[in-house]
């Protein structure tokens, strides 16, 4: 059996030789292409140079088991799993390390090769502790599966097992370091993706062991990604310890709302609870990292939710109610306004059928006046081009270009995974990256040209010493934050930033398909929003105020009870009790992200939807559906009864948004360009400073982080870490109150009405 | 032609299937209507046994309904697997095998229709 | 107690369960591999290269390429340790810092090396060898000398801070066993007279010459040359006659 292979190659060689001139039109093609031929188990697998021989079987079809090999991280080939025999070589060798020659005979089910994972696996079992009943690992252990698979049925260690201490590097992750088989991928994770140099090996020999050496948590905002990169239960969550096991969990795939990028995730569930978030493969977004909020704020899900509709009574209190009644309440007075006197602000983590619906529910009322509660300068060509407010660029066009100008935007907290592939593309593609705004760091070198909007003037102008840097690229990327746009000058700005842009463009002479614009938003709704028509920021609102307003999950606070009238009527319609709920005098329980199947666009202009992963708790309903009902009590019937009609009516308004999974492209640079230099408007000498500086700023933004118990640990971690820095630096007014806010939070929930009424 | 004379012959074989009991439709109508009699005789009978709180009339009627609900089956066979049935069905009463409850399921008291337009569903719940 | 250790010897004699029990100390060289804040050990502890060895630092990354200084690691931590005693957490961050790399990826250089001394050591650190080969020549009895003198037991220094005394693993002066490493100097073929010597001249604020203690000059036989006596033979030396 085991000579077939190579009486095989030799037959195949000697069929080759004979055949040669009756087929001269392959050997050509196979010497041009430049291939290695090998074998794999005697099957031919053509591949490139430099392969290695894990890879080349993966091609042939054959997995290799492996411990510390992951195909996006740097090979370190100490687990030595992946030992393979290789036909005429004296020894066993590492697949993940070892570039393939030319025809070798890879025998990846050999007697030797059997043997030689039998004996890895003995030597890693030898320390590690047989707790799998209580390990949170079981049932998903790379470990566990391949010990099945190809270790032995018993071990011949009798001596003591090693036993290593537990680190605390903060409230996400835990470890059980003594279950660590030192595949090292967390420290490689940590250094290569996260670029955060905390984790390390320490010691030698059998004393070897992971850890940062000092007492320090392991601040990165991409840190949850260890506990999936961990073959084995070393690290594993902190949330999750003990709450299921991966067997019990229903799976669902779905999407992350808690940033612009829309991060493709798994909602596992069990019992009507979402348990984890974890992530799921895309290429063109998050690869397979997650970010830290999109992982650990899913416990906010369960807390201060609405879950009946709430009235105001005659006292001010919010007091329960039906269905019926505060649909009543509501139509009643969305029918005795007419046009401009009612509006409607829609919030971050509206999808785009609650959006769509809103929009048709207020056009029937003749009013235009739907905002989002996230600025966008609606001068020049405002959001008429979409050019004008995509990620252009797109996520993974990163990777093609070879210089970055960031203006005004901090990626590392308001994008984490664009920033993780920025920073990959640093690493890989000698990228430069050059930033406008406030120094920040990003896990990168970039050259800082300066915080005041000046530089960007120059930079439009040419006069600045960067343009000649600008000017060489060969395909440059101008990526603009979405809170630099939302200043007084925010049109100025991005009217200077497009014709930087074009200029890049028109200097590097790029192909006509490469885009350099590029918005970075920071929140799920936008895109989608402005796609179907509503107006950025809620401006309009405050000089006109509206006699009703329908808030759509609107909790960034931009607009309160002092900017409206003494009698206005705040509808207030989301899944959260937080800032929009405490203004308002209806409330209609929404549901959150997990719990409906609702369309968001990414910042690129991806449309991706979420699904069902649970119910939404007590009487809440989805989203659209409220707004049906609430339009056939206000006698203006919404013509969807269902999700699929609500769909078709999303196609007609803007069909790419149930294109899912595709980008539609932005066009219409230049007009752009053009329609922006129309803008009278002046830059303001005020420096370029990102919402979210630090760490402190990241872990809560929005209404599930902030009712999320797991982000504020984090973020009460993040300010002892950043305690002395505070010491030294001015302590803004928000600051102060975010501190206030977060000891309050952790001290008692309950005290969460109070302190924001 | 041969062909056709396949077809005839494959016609010929599926008329020719294994009856139940009945060889033609008629005598399937018989059986049926040797049923329906013994059920309307058993009404009385049921009413009285079961304290039904409905009238002999009521109880006929029922019987009859259900006859109805069958009553475009042609197939012999499908009329003898029902007759079966509602002998079945019919010992059982007779029998007292069943109770009250079993009987007044026919008469759906506690079913309540299904809501079909938009709002009653949207009262009733996540999603019905 | 007893009882049950004569049940437990008469079982396995009888059974032969043989449990090899781990009875010899697992001695980590360098102790623990996490760091532990002390008040003579914690990132404040004050640490600062001098002038001369700033210059000297500068000598050693001149050698490496922009981006390579990592390569560095080694030979600045040595200068580090030098210049301190030992490696105090500051230094270790100091070294960081001048190269420019994480913490990180100085202390698994400094945790790996057992050269690399992560705790506090009196002025002169004395390494005993006490690996089969000194073993065998009665290192034993040096090392019982030098805790007789010193009054501390392996692994501990004295009060007046001067001398540390470690056991370790071979040192690869074989030949010349048993021997000893006092800070750089290795004081070989010692008696338990010589040691005390040693120590007293190092009490005396002198460092006694390294090498052997038994009149030999290096590694060569004891009792003189046993081969290669003569002068060397010239060319054609064992080549037939009829050649």
């Amino acid at each position: 059996m085991l000579r077939l292979p190579s009486v095989g190659r030799t037959l195949a060689g000697a069929a080759k030789g004979g055949l040669a001139p009756a087929n001269p039109v392959r050997a050509p093609a196979r010497a041009a292409s430049n291939m290695v031929e090998v074998f794999v188990d005697g099957k031919p697998v053509e591949v490139d140079p430099g392969t290695t021989v894990l890879q080349a079987c993966e091609k042939a079809g054959v997995q290799i088991p492996r411990f510390c090999y992951h195909e996006r991280l740097s090979v370190a080939g100490n687990c030595r799993m992946c030992l393979v025999e290789i036909e005429k070589a004296p020894k066993p060798v590492a697949a993940c390390a070892m570039p393939v020659m030319k025809g070798w005979n890879i025998l990846t089910n050999s007697e030797k090769t059997r043997k030689a994972r039998e004996g890895v696996m003995e030597f890693l079992l030898a320390n590690h502790p047989l707790d799998c009943p209580i390990c949170d690992q079981g049932g998903e252990c790379d470990l566990q599966d391949q010990s099945m698979q190809f270790g032995s049925d018993r071990s011949r260690f009798s001596e003591g097992k090693r036993a290593v201490e537990d680190k605390n590097i903060g409230p996400l992750i835990k470890t059980i370091m003594t279950r660590c088989i030192q595949c090292t991928r967390c420290v490689r994770f940590a250094s290569e993706i996260a670029g955060v140099e905390d984790l390390g090996t320490t010691g030698r020999g059998n004393d070897l062991q992971i850890g940062t050496y000092v007492e320090k948590m392991f601040m990165s905002e991409l840190s949850g990604n260890v506990i999936d990169v961990c073959p084995v239960g070393a690290l594993t969550s902190k949330p999750y310890a003990f709450t299921a096991r991966p067997w019990e969990t229903r799976k669902t795939e779905s999407i992350d709302v808690l940033d612009a990028l829309g991060s493709n995730i798994v909602v596992s569930t069990r019992g009507g609870e979402v348990m984890r978030v974890m992530p799921r493969l895309h290429e063109d977004i998050n690869e397979e990292w997650i970010s830290d909020k999109t992982r650990f704020a899913y416990d906010g899900l369960k807390r201060q939710r609405l879950t009946q509709p709430l009235v105001k009574d005659g006292s001010g209190q919010l007091t329960p109610t039906s269905w019926e009644e505060a649909l009543t309440r509501v139509a009643g007075a969305l029918q005795s306004v007419r046009g401009s006197e009612v509006a409607a602000v829609a919030g971050g983590m509206a999808d785009a059928e609650a959006l769509v619906s809103l929009k048709d529910l207020l056009n029937r009322l003749d009013s235009e006046n739907l905002c989002t509660e996230e600025v966008f300068p609606m001068a020049g060509a405002g959001t008429d081009l979409r050019s004008n407010y995509l990620l252009n660029t797109r996520i993974a066009g990163i990777e093609e270009s070879d210089l970055l100008l960031l203006v005004g935007t901090n990626p590392r907290y308001e994008a984490p995974l664009f920033n993780a592939r920025v920073r990959k593309s640093w690493l890989h593609n000698e990228l430069r990256v050059a930033m406008v705004g406030h120094q920040v760091d990003l896990t990168y070198t970039y050259d800082h040209l300066g915080e005041e909007t000046s530089v960007l003037k120059e930079l439009a102008d040419g006069t600045h010493p960067f343009c000649q840097v600008l000017a060489a690229a060969k395909r440059p990327v101008v990526v603009v934050g979405s809170s630099a746009l939302q200043r007084e000058d925010g049109a100025a700005i991005l009217s200077a930033v497009s014709t930087i842009a074009q200029n890049a463009r028109t200097s590097s002479g790029v192909e006509d398909g490469w885009k350099v614009l590029s918005v970075l938003h920071r929140v799920a709704s936008q895109v989608a929003a402005l796609d179907l028509g509503y107006r950025a920021g809620v401006d309009a609102i405050r000089k006109n105020p509206p006699k009703v307003l329908f808030l759509l999950g609107a909790d960034a606070g931009c607009i309160s009870r002092a900017d409206l009238p003494k009698d206005c009527f705040v509808i207030y319609q989301g899944h959260h009790g937080d800032i929009g709920a405490t203004m308002a005098d209806v409330v209609l329980p929404g549901a959150a992200y997990t719990e409906k199947n609702g369309t968001y666009v990414n910042t690129e202009g991806r449309s991706q939807h979420t699904r069902v992963a649970v119910t939404p708790p007590g009487m809440a309903r989805d989203d659209w559906k409220i707004l049906r009902a609430v339009s056939e009590l206000a006698g203006v019937t919404l013509p969807y009864d269902s999700l699929d009609e609500v769909r078709s009516r999303l196609a007609e308004v803007s069909p790419n948004l149930v294109r899912y999974d595709d980008v539609e492209g932005a066009n219409y640079f230049k007009q752009a360009v053009e329609l922006a230099t129309m803008v009278n408007q002046d830059l303001i000498a005020a420096p370029l400073v990102p919402p979210q500086v630090s760490a402190k700023d990241f872990y809560m933004t929005d209404s599930i982080s902030r009712a999320s118990q797991t982000m504020a640990k984090d973020l009460r971690f993040a300010l002892i870490v950043g305690f002395k820095f505070l010491l030294y630096v001015s302590i803004t007014a928000k600051c102060v109150c975010v501190c206030v806010c977060v000891c309050v939070d952790v001290v008692s929930e309950s005290c969460q009405w109070l302190k924001r009424s | 032609m041969a062909s056709a004379a396949a077809t005839r012959t494959a016609a010929g074989a599926a008329k020719i299937v294994k009856p139940i009991f009945s060889r033609d439709v008629d005598e399937a109508k018989r059986r049926v209507r040797e049923l329906y009699r013994a059920w309307y005789r058993e009404i009385p009978n049921t009413v009285t046994m079961y304290h039904l709180d409905i009238t002999i009339r009521q109880g006929r009627d029922k019987v009859r309904e259900m006859f109805d609900k069958n009553k475009n089956v042609t197939d012999p066979r499908v009329i003898d697997m029902l007759v079966i049935k509602g002998k079945i069905d019919l010992q059982e009463t007779i029998h007292v095998w069943k109770q009250r409850t079993h009987l007044m399921r026919y008469f759906h008291e506690t079913e309540e229709p299904r809501a079909n337009d938009f709002l009653s569903k949207f009262y009733k719940g996540h999603d019905p | 107690m007893f009882l049950s250790a004569a049940v437990r010897s008469a079982v396995s004699q009888t059974a032969r369960q043989v449990r090899g029990l781990h009875q010899s100390a697992t001695r980590s060289a360098g102790g623990l591999f996490v760091h532990r804040d002390t008040p003579d050990n914690n990132p404040d502890t004050p640490f600062e290269f001098t002038e001369e060895n700033k210059k000297r630092v500068q000598a050693i990354l001149s050698q490496y390429p922009e981006g390579h200084k990592q390569a560095a690691t080694i030979p600045v931590l040595d200068l580090a340790q030098r210049q301190h005693g030992w490696l105090p957490i500051s230094a270790m961050n100091k070294v960081a810092e001048v190269l420019g790399v994480a913490p990180m990826r100085v202390y698994e250089v400094a945790t790996f090396y057992t050269m690399f001394l992560r705790q506090p050591v009196g002025k002169y650190f004395i390494q005993v060898c006490t690996t089969t080969p000194c073993m065998l020549c009665n290192s034993d009895s040096i090392l019982e000398a030098i805790q007789n003198k010193l009054g501390i037991k392996v692994g501990e220094t004295t009060p007046d801070k001067m001398f540390t005394l470690i056991e370790v693993e071979c040192l690869g002066a074989c030949v010349n066993a048993p021997m000893v490493q006092i800070n750089d100097n290795y004081y070989e073929d010692l008696t338990p007279k010589d040691i005390e010597v040693i120590i007293d001249e190092l009490k005396a604020g002198r460092v006694p010459p390294p090498g052997p203690r038994n009149g030999r000059f290096s590694c060569e036989p004891v009792g003189g040359l046993t081969s290669l006596k003569g002068p060397p033979p010239g060319p054609g030396f064992g080549v037939r006659s009829d050649l």
